[in-house]
């Protein structure tokens, strides 16, 4: 214990980090680099990513032409889901509109929809959706069942002949329905946001620190000063430590900053513990600095490092399931996300921001990230000695 | 006219001589096309939804049944005596679905018998599709089981257009296609532009006889090159993986590319003329070439739900037009009617970037 305590304080170490500090002082792009895309990223995540469906534009054919169809109409654009576009003559004039982009769904009301619904006779109303993404369609599809089915229901309690048919139906063959009633929790009020920024909060750490470190470990190399540490009296890990040192305090304090906008700018609740947060954050950062060591270690300058990095960030974001759940990846890409760091990561903080739930749920997501940062750590210690000799 | 086919065949042999610029243009475009295409997509399928059934009746089962039956929803199984959020508390499952009892006496005597539904909302998203399904499901079991008369009046005949399937797949991969269009070959673009001025190879320019004109048609040219055959080898994986083809007139697209091709050339060479720095204008691209594009063109997600304060900035961004053209011909084929417009506007988006490049160029030699 005594040795351990006398080696992190020792004269040299502290010199060396003193050093670090520095040259980070100095180096106006990387402070920026270090401040900068917290605020601007999370923001603009935030703002710009929603999956929101509202105010689809819906073109519509009535051939109808009668008070009936108009309240249909009605009832489906006065939601905030659709939002009326304009009225066709013709299905051809509505499909040109819908292959042109001008709407993105369309309804077409039957000549006979009112004499059908004054006669009690079920009648077909068609819908016209744009389904190329399908998300959108999913979603516009269920508001469009949605929205019929309350008007449905509304029908049934207003006409005489439905009043009729509801008393003789209370025969004894009649079976009661199901009715399902949805509550979501964790986020009643359905919030786009908090889903995306707690997913680029976990991407933010892991990929600056990994942009971060790799350009502080390879300015050594590329200005050929490592020579000169390697000659130093200093021995490798205290070399390592004092270069990880000035770099993880900093990255400490930029998740702080990304933790404020997190609260301020788009009022994510803090339901569970910060610690929790606090520490799952740590151990991204140092994971993210082990990735930037091992990408510098593989290069010879700053640009090779930056072009390397290419390689390694775009998947590692992608299956993360930080701005998509894992469930939308393809089977057998889903067991590749308990390898990824920025996956267990985005639980723990979806976990103890948005759920509150306690080390008990996310005891896999820790472990998971402490194996991974763990294993990358050694790993980029042995590179970098491997350079060094 | 020689002295840009020279200079193109100068650049083109720098780009063959680098493995690791060649790699960027050719494979990782494709493997970002594969796997950010399925990983971004946000339709899901097999959701885990965890059934506790108080009743444990046969009218139960059934509807249980109905739930298993469906490919949206799949059913985990967890423990009766542990608190059904602690299913969403540990992910265990997306929802979790109560069953009260008495449901299978209330459906027998002709009474409506509510069921709950947990859904964990953490993923806004994912929860809507996740009740829709339900509330599909249910409506169907309630269809089947009631008979016609009580089924609604007014009846919904969907049709999906354009991806019956509902496949992401063919919605994505478009969007990425164009993502690694706009991201690549700019990049390439302008790491060669920031070498010449990094290392004053840009005087060697100036005392030749090469014109500005020359020199940077030359660079675009070569670039292009480059940016037509990343387009090339994707396709070639958009026609067969995702099974996506010309839905209509194919010139469009055809043009549109070229012209894209030489908006994105521009674009690298732009950015390598102002900022002769190779690390600076990497970082440049990254933020014009891939952010822009990724969160202002549609590609993920609609344009119309960015607030209006960005909103307009996506007016400015080229991948925007382009991923609509392409969309346009791989899955709707509106044709020249739709898209003549868009089609203009990368060519002069592209040749305000060749502008600015030159002007950038008469910059530089004040600088060197």
């Amino acid at each position: 214990m005594k040795r351990l305590i006398q080696f992190l304080f020792n004269y040299r170490l502290l010199a060396l980090i003193k050093k670090e500090f520095n040259q980070i002082r100095r180096d106006r792009r990387l402070a920026i680099s270090l401040i900068l895309p917290p605020v601007v990223q999370l923001t603009l995540f935030g703002f710009a990513l929603s999956a929101n469906v509202t105010n689809v534009r819906l073109g519509v054919v009535d051939d109808s032409h009668s008070p009936e169809s108009r309240e249909l109409i009605a009832t489906l654009t006065e939601s905030r889901s659709f939002r009326l576009a304009g009225y066709y003559f013709s299905v051809n004039e509505l499909g040109d509109a819908v292959s042109r982009g001008t709407v993105d769904a369309g309804v077409v009301v039957p000549y006979d929809y009112a004499k059908d619904l004054a006669r009690d006779r079920p009648t077909t109303v068609q819908f016209l959706l744009n389904a190329m993404n399908a998300n959108t369609a999913t979603i516009s599809r269920a508001y469009a069942e949605g929205v019929i089915q309350s008007y449905n229901s509304g029908l049934r309690g207003k006409g005489s002949s439905s009043r009729v048919e509801t008393v003789a139906g209370m025969n004894l063959a009649r079976r009661g329905q199901v009715q399902l009633q949805p509550a979501f929790l964790y986020n009643p009020g359905l919030v786009d946001s908090w889903f995306i920024v707690t997913g680029v909060f976990g991407l933010l750490l892991i990929l600056n620190s990994s942009l971060v470190s790799s350009a502080a470990m390879v300015r050594e190399r590329e200005a050929g000063t490592i020579e000169q540490l390697l000659m130093s009296p200093a021995s490798t890990s205290e070399i390592i430590i004092a270069k990880i040192t000035p770099l993880f305090i900093l990255l400490c304090m930029m998740m702080l900053v990304a933790i404020a906008v997190l609260k301020l700018a788009f009022g994510v609740p803090f339901h569970g513990s910060v610690a929790f947060l606090l520490f799952g954050g740590a151990l991204c950062i140092l994971s993210g600095i082990s990735i930037g060591t091992v990408i510098a270690t593989f290069s010879k300058s700053a640009q090779q490092a930056q072009l390397t990095s290419f390689f390694v960030n775009p998947p590692l974001s992608s299956l993360s399931g930080a701005l998509n759940p894992v469930e939308a990846m393809p089977k057998w890409l889903q067991p590749v996300t308990v390898l990824n760091p920025i996956h267990h990561f985005a639980t723990i903080v979806r976990g103890s921001t948005l759920k509150g739930s306690g080390f008990m749920d996310l005891w896999p997501n820790f472990l998971g990230l402490l194996i991974f940062t763990a294993i990358l750590v050694s790993l980029s210690v042995w590179r970098f000695r491997k350079q060094l000799s | 006219m020689r002295r840009i086919v020279a200079q193109t065949r100068k650049e083109l042999t720098q780009i063959v001589r680098d493995w690791r610029t060649l790699a960027l243009a050719l494979i990782l475009p494709n493997v970002l096309l594969l796997l950010m295409s399925t990983a971004i997509s946000l339709t899901v399928n097999e959701l885990p939804i965890v059934v506790q059934d108080f009743d444990d009746s046969s009218a139960s089962h059934d509807f249980i049944d109905a739930i298993r039956a469906s490919i949206t929803l799949h059913v985990v199984s967890w423990p009766v005596n542990k608190s059904p959020e602690q299913a969403l508390a540990s992910n265990a499952a997306r929802a979790v679905l109560i069953i009260p009892s008495h449901f299978g006496r209330d459906i027998a005597r002709g009474v409506n018998a509510p069921v709950q539904l947990l859904v964990d909302a953490s993923d806004a998203n994912t929860a809507k599709l996740t009740s829709g399904y339900a509330t599909q499901i249910t409506a169907a079991y309630n269809r089947q089981t009631a008979g016609a008369m009580q089924a609604g009046l007014v009846q919904t005949a969907i049709r999906l257009w354009y991806n019956p399937g509902l496949s992401s797949k063919k919605f994505y991969g478009p969007g990425v296609f164009v993502l690694g269009l706009s991201m690549f070959p700019p990049l390439l673009a302008a790491l060669a532009m920031a070498k010449e001025g990094e290392q004053k190879t840009i005087l060697q320019v100036y005392v030749s006889s090469i014109s500005a004109h020359e020199f940077l048609l030359g660079k675009i040219i070569a670039f292009m090159v480059v940016a037509l055959a990343e387009c090339l080898v994707m396709c070639l994986l958009l026609f067969t993986y995702f099974g996506l083809s010309f839905a209509g007139d194919p010139t469009p697209f055809l043009i549109a590319t070229i012209l894209y091709a030489f908006c994105v050339a521009s674009f690298g060479t732009m950015v390598g003329a102002t900022i002769p720095n190779q690390a600076a204008s990497m970082q440049a691209v990254a933020l014009g070439g891939f952010l822009l594009v990724f969160l202002l063109s549609g590609l993920m997600f609609p344009i119309e739900n960015i607030p209006a304060g960005l909103r307009w900035i996506s007016n400015f961004i080229w991948g925007r037009y382009y991923i609509e053209i392409v969309r346009d011909a791989l899955l709707q084929g509106g044709g020249w009617p739709a898209v003549w417009y868009k089609v203009l506007i990368v060519g002069l988006i592209g040749t305000i970037f060749y502008g600015i490049a030159w002007r950038g160029m008469r910059k530089m030699q004040v600088k060197v």
